[in-house]
């Protein structure tokens, strides 16, 4: 059951006057539950991808339909977590991760439950009144996060959610979100150039050709996981140190510098 | 430097200030009376106006009619101008629409208007409100539309993603994010407000500190010319200080640290 498709999808942006063929015919179904994520090169349009998918921009051909159904405009069926955070700094933390629910009409006191689950979900606990520039940059971006999830949505899209974060958080928030998609899976769409990142997570990971992209290669890592007991490693560095992971890991990057290397510059 | 520390280099700094001033002028005569008033001229000139007359009024009654004026053409200017910058930084059909009449008045001066102001609604108080309306109206319009176009598209993709109904972002996001913005332009349309109102008093005007300064001008009486000038620093400076209180407090979560 395919909770994202993609059929066919072309995209042709204009900038001054002049067409620029982003999307080749993409071709790309995300299973219900499923974390799948998008590497490629930069400039191939995995953005613009999760973008269609969220309803900010719309294909020139082909279709995007979320759960069988074309996508029209954003909503809160499908949370998306920015690169940017995109928090509301004159809300506090426990503010900002209620107004999703507050839109939708959830009553108050199932609001207040809700909200505090997100939070502890997150580990946000004593920062529910804080407001979001006396956090660090990992932390605004577990709040944004918790506003993602605690909408219960069917699909989540996360673009580069960890590409502004430093070396060290981004590690954490990694092994966090693994820790995530144990407890409470969810159709994840999930856009990074970052191929280590990629493997680790996802359940399969979709390599994108250069501009304009195309689905160049879909790599099933969940199998290996589970073959090769990936899950039993508590830390990131264990994970990657295994010999399964590696190879993934240098498969996919050899796609990928195939498609730099045929780079016009 | 600590509060206290900055309070006291203020005060030697006046207390030098008007140490100098005493020895130029009363002292010395370095500096002609008629030019530029000696301490005890500017005291006599103050007690004067305090607790008689001058020009029409007592100077409690002067600073009230200036006040009152000042805030009515600011309140006037702001109540209209800053919904309508919000509305133009909005939508892009109230921008075409209005931008284009907003750009042929902006570059004239708002005291141009005063002989039209004052050949439509006479020299009483009127005239003065809408030249005040017209000087403070442009910042107020100007900021509060680059406030709102400043908002970062992400966090208005962010209200979309969350379905966020119209009147909760006007109210919980748009206005929020243009309000650091919008509290600029009202300190400049204060300040504006106060420049044109002198102005306009100078010109013509019945009560008022323009008022007051006019008449001394014409009765060469720098005492009085100088405590029209005080008058009308402290006056604006205690309106900005005012509204920089009201701003502090809408703007608490800038201040939050930690």
């Amino acid at each position: 059951m395919a909770s994202i498709e993609f059929s066919s999808v072309g995209k042709v942006f204009n900038r001054a006057g002049i067409d620029f063929v982003t999307l080749d015919g993409v071709d790309l179904s995300v299973a219900e539950k499923e974390f799948v994520a998008i590497v490629g090169p930069s400039g191939c349009g995995k953005t613009t991808c999760l973008r269609m998918a969220a309803g900010f921009e719309f294909p020139t051909l082909g279709t995007v339909k979320v759960n069988y159904r074309d996508v029209t405009a954003p909503g809160p069926d499908r949370a998306v977590v920015f690169q940017q955070f995109a928090l509301f700094p004159w809300k506090t933390v426990a503010q900002n991760i209620e107004l999703g629910l507050r839109n939708k009409g959830v009553p108050k006191v199932e609001r207040q439950e809700r909200v505090k689950n997100a939070i502890a979900l997150m580990s946000l606990q004593g920062y529910e009144s804080a407001y979001p520039h006396q956090l660090s940059g990992g932390m605004q971006q577990r709040v944004a996060i918790a506003r993602a999830y605690v909408l219960e949505p069917e699909v989540l899209l996360m673009d580069e959610p960890f590409g502004a974060l430093d070396a060290q958080t981004r590690v954490s928030m990694q092994e966090e979100l693994v820790r995530l998609a144990r407890v409470n899976p969810r159709t994840v769409l999930f856009i990074t150039h970052a191929v280590e990142e990629a493997v680790y997570l996802a359940d399969r990971v979709a390599i994108m050709t250069k501009r304009p992209g195309r689905i160049k290669e879909i790599i099933d890592i969940k199998s290996v996981r589970l073959a090769e007991k990936w899950d039993e490693h508590e830390r990131i560095e264990d994970v990657m140190d295994l010999e399964s992971f590696v190879h993934l890991r240098t498969h996919i990057w050899r796609s990928l510098r195939e498609e730099k290397g045929s780079q016009v510059h | 430097m600590t509060n206290n520390r900055r309070l006291i280099v203020g005060f030697a700094t006046l207390a030098v200030i008007a140490a100098i001033w005493y020895v130029m002028t009363e002292a010395t005569g370095w500096i002609s009376p008629g030019r530029f008033p000696t301490p005890l001229d500017t005291w006599d000139a103050l007690s004067q106006v305090t607790f008689g007359e001058y020009a029409n009024g007592a100077l409690y009654e002067h600073a009230f009619h200036s006040v009152k004026l000042v805030l009515l053409g600011f309140m006037v200017a702001a109540g209209i101008g800053v919904p309508l910058g919000l509305l133009m930084g909005w939508n892009s059909k109230a921008e075409a629409l209005i931008n284009p009449i907003f750009l042929l008045i902006r570059p004239i001066p708002p005291l141009a208007w005063i002989p039209l102001a004052i050949l439509w609604l006479g020299l009483g108080d009127a005239a003065k409100v809408m030249v005040i309306w017209f000087a403070a109206f442009v910042p107020s319009v100007v900021n509060s539309y680059t406030g709102v176009k400043a908002i970062d598209p992400a966090v208005i993709e962010a209200v979309r993603m969350l379905g966020t109904p119209r009147w909760r972002f006007i109210r919980e996001v748009m206005i929020p994010a243009a309000l650091p913005m919008i509290f600029t332009g009202l300190r400049l349309s204060l300040q504006a407000s106060w420049t044109t109102l002198v102005a306009a008093e100078l010109v013509g005007a019945l009560y008022g500190l323009g008022r007051v300064l006019n008449v001394a001008q014409q009765d060469i009486y720098p005492g009085m010319i100088l405590v029209g000038m005080i008058s009308v620093a402290i006056l604006g400076w205690a309106t900005t200080m005012i509204l920089g209180q009201v701003e502090q407090r809408s703007l608490r979560w800038m201040q939050v640290r930690g």
